[in-house]
């Protein structure tokens, strides 16, 4: 009876915490992973390839996670990804790589806030604003490149910063160091700092926020400058690893951010949702990309995949925040 | 007397009638419309944009149009080819990437006396159920990879590269027809020697597209063989296989890499032995051969017996010096090396 008490407090607690699906989603996943393919898939070589390009995805996510907090949405962050990364290789040659990190950034911060700007003083709905948004910078992409992406110089390879953006630390990729120091900023931003209350304050009811003297334009300006700027720095770890790209850099990878965030528990409406469960939500796709393609499956199923998986992590997150977990423990 | 004077009169009008008419379809320009599928995010463009212009100085009466989309869908094609049609140009050249949503169109055209050329893509239905264009101008794709495959083989035999044991085809675009009979192609010169064939969606993300072959070559120990279908994935699939230490470079062991197209990352990838063989289905050709034929059918009623192939052509070792000199006269040395990717 005490075990039943304790253990239906823990849900009660685990099952606030917004991220609680995506855990559960991970732990069932790594579950069945080890009983159908346990020596494909607990190898060295595939969970630093899973974990490499989760890290990738994950800070797009976070950035996704960040929006949606403030009840909006950015579609255009596979575009800014793609600009951004572009630009890190067309700047390098006139501003150096310092200059041309910081000017990409820039770049994708200026897209950020242009689109913020045009969402919170038009008035206009953001799935429209970063809809235009991306195919604008996706069309910047194509006229800037011509249809062909430049080579990245093999002395800007061996630069020092971006060995230290793409290069690896004791054999762990540099993207995955930075997607933790992204994490851990970005959690004690929006948990420790009082930008982190307001941005959970505008999206959980813009109108309490703005009674309570919240300046919400500025909020929601900031999520989206702060997200672009996510997207971007993506952008450029990648390149920075691997500067061998196309102009299709970065295509749909939108969806994959957006689905991350929802999956890791990102409530659309606003308000609810969590960075680590974003970046669980971006292990999760990419691990069942990996292993289905790695069990013989058409690797084209990955985007019915994506949509059937997304459909049932919404059920399943509000199941869960109906009070589902203590049925797991009750039965009731 | 008032007879004669009508008469002189007549002939004078016809005279000068004639001699009006003649002098405008002298002077007449005809209007080619050249409506593609490869936008300027594709290099390629940059082949039938310079022929075109090479076209128009030679028939100097001629004049070209190029019109195209980056964002590619089959309706967005034929919304352009719709908007052509209107125009009344002199003839159409056109990739017939859907019969079916193309079939309607180009009938049109064809009825209101337009006549189309086929380029880059066929209509592939039987000769008597597909459009009634003149003539198609184009590569194969079915043979671009049997072709790569069988020159892949000779290589084998010379002892210069390792059997195939397995071969993956890597493909962006799921749905691009011309993608799959490439593979099919490969699959079939391969399968003579019992090499295990698999067709693997990659997609066109380049990250993306590199943890989908990770994990292929991953859970597929025995594939020696990639054939990437487009020539700028293929630093991404040497620089997987080498990344897991499979050997890909061009030598007696390890993994072989086959890609496609006369673009300079193929040619470089050839040259710097990375990449056994690529090839050409001769792109500056389909560019200007259309616009010839519509210029032929025009003024001297000229119509082909029969297609027109202007490829495949393999790019190897012995000749990738000469393709990349004729390259970097089409686009130029600086464009050249910055499309070099393999730096």
């Amino acid at each position: 009876m005490l075990r039943s008490l304790a253990l239906s407090n823990v849900f009660r607690l685990l099952e606030k915490a917004p991220s609680f699906g995506a855990v559960i989603g991970v732990t069932v996943m790594l579950i069945a992973f080890t009983l159908v393919d346990f020596s494909g898939w607990w190898t060295k070589q595939t969970i630093s390839n899973v974990v490499h390009f989760t890290s990738l995805l994950a800070i797009l996510a976070m950035g996704q996670a960040l929006v949606i907090l403030s009840k909006e949405i950015d579609l255009s962050v596979g575009a800014v990804y793609g600009l951004t990364g572009i630009s890190f290789i067309y700047l390098q040659p006139i501003l150096g790589v310092p200059g041309s990190v910081i000017g990409s950034l820039a770049i994708a911060m200026l897209c950020g806030w242009v689109q913020g700007f045009a969402v919170v003083k038009g008035k206009l709905p953001s799935m429209i604003v970063t809809l235009g948004g991306l195919f604008a910078f996706r069309g910047i992409i194509y006229v800037l490149t011509g249809g062909s992406v430049h080579s990245f110089p093999v002395e800007a390879q061996n630069h020092w910063l971006t060995q230290l953006l793409g290069g690896e630390f004791m054999g762990i990729k540099g993207a995955i160091i930075w997607m933790l120091l992204v994490l851990l900023i970005l959690s004690a931003l929006l948990w420790t700092t009082r930008f982190g209350n307001r941005l959970l304050a505008t999206g959980g009811n813009a109108d309490s926020a703005l009674s309570r003297g919240i300046r919400t334009d500025r909020v929601k300006i900031a999520a989206f400058i702060l997200c672009a700027c996510l997207a971007g720095f993506s952008g450029i770890l990648t390149l920075a690893d691997e500067p061998q790209t196309h102009v299709t850099i970065g295509e749909l990878l939108e969806l994959d951010a957006i689905a991350a965030a929802v999956i890791g528990g990102c409530l659309l409406t606003g308000g609810r949702g969590s960075l680590v469960g974003a970046v669980l939500g971006a292990l999760i796709l990419v691990s069942f990309r990996y292993e289905l393609i790695a069990l013989g499956a058409p690797s084209s199923w990955y985007i019915s995949f994506v949509g059937a998986l997304l459909i049932a992590s919404v059920i399943f997150n509000q199941w869960l925040a109906r009070g589902g977990g203590l049925w797991l423990i009750q039965g009731k | 007397m008032k007879v004669l004077r009508a008469a002189l009169i007549g002939a004078a009008a016809a005279v000068i009638a004639f001699a009006v008419t003649t002098a405008y379809a002298q002077d007449k320009k005809y209007r080619f419309v050249m409506v593609s599928h490869i936008g300027s995010n594709d290099a390629n463009m940059g082949w039938l944009t310079e022929s075109l212009k090479t076209f128009e100085e030679k028939y100097p009466d001629v004049k070209t149009e190029y019109i195209s989309t980056n964002n590619y869908s089959v309706q967005e094609h034929v919304r352009l080819l719709e908007q052509a049609i209107s125009t009344k140009p002199d003839g159409i050249a056109v990739p017939i990437v859907d019969s079916d949503a193309f079939e309607g169109p180009l009938r049109k055209a064809i009825d209101m006396g337009i006549p189309v050329v086929a380029f880059n893509i066929p209509d592939s239905r039987p000769e008597g159920e597909r459009i009634p264009y003149l003539t198609y101008v184009g590569g194969d794709e079915y043979l671009t990879g049997k072709r790569l495959g069988e020159y892949a083989l000779q290589q084998v035999e010379a002892g210069a590269i390792p059997k195939p044991t397995g071969v993956v085809c890597a493909v962006h675009d799921a749905a691009h027809q011309g993608l799959k009979k490439r593979c099919a192609g490969m699959k079939d010169a391969m399968e003579k020697t019992g090499a295990k064939f698999e067709e693997l969606f990659i997609g066109a993300e380049p990250a993306q597209a590199r943890t989908a072959l990770q994990s292929f070559l991953s859970a597929n120990k025995d594939t020696n063989y990639i054939f990437s279908v487009a020539g700028w994935s293929s630093p991404w699939v040497w620089g997987v296989a080498n990344d897991m230490g499979l050997k890909p470079d061009v030598d007696k062991e390890g993994v072989t890499v086959l890609t496609v197209d006369e673009a300079p990352v193929s040619i470089e990838g050839v040259r710097a032995g990375h990449v056994l063989a690529s090839n050409s289905q001769g792109f500056w050709l389909q560019g200007y051969a259309p616009m010839e034929w519509l210029y032929w059918y025009h003024t001297l009623g000229y119509r082909p017996n029969s297609d027109i192939l202007t490829g495949p052509i393999i790019i190897n070792k012995d000749n990738a010096d000469k393709w990349a000199a004729l390259v970097r006269g089409v686009f130029g040395d600086k464009a050249y090396d910055e499309q070099n990717t393999w730096k």
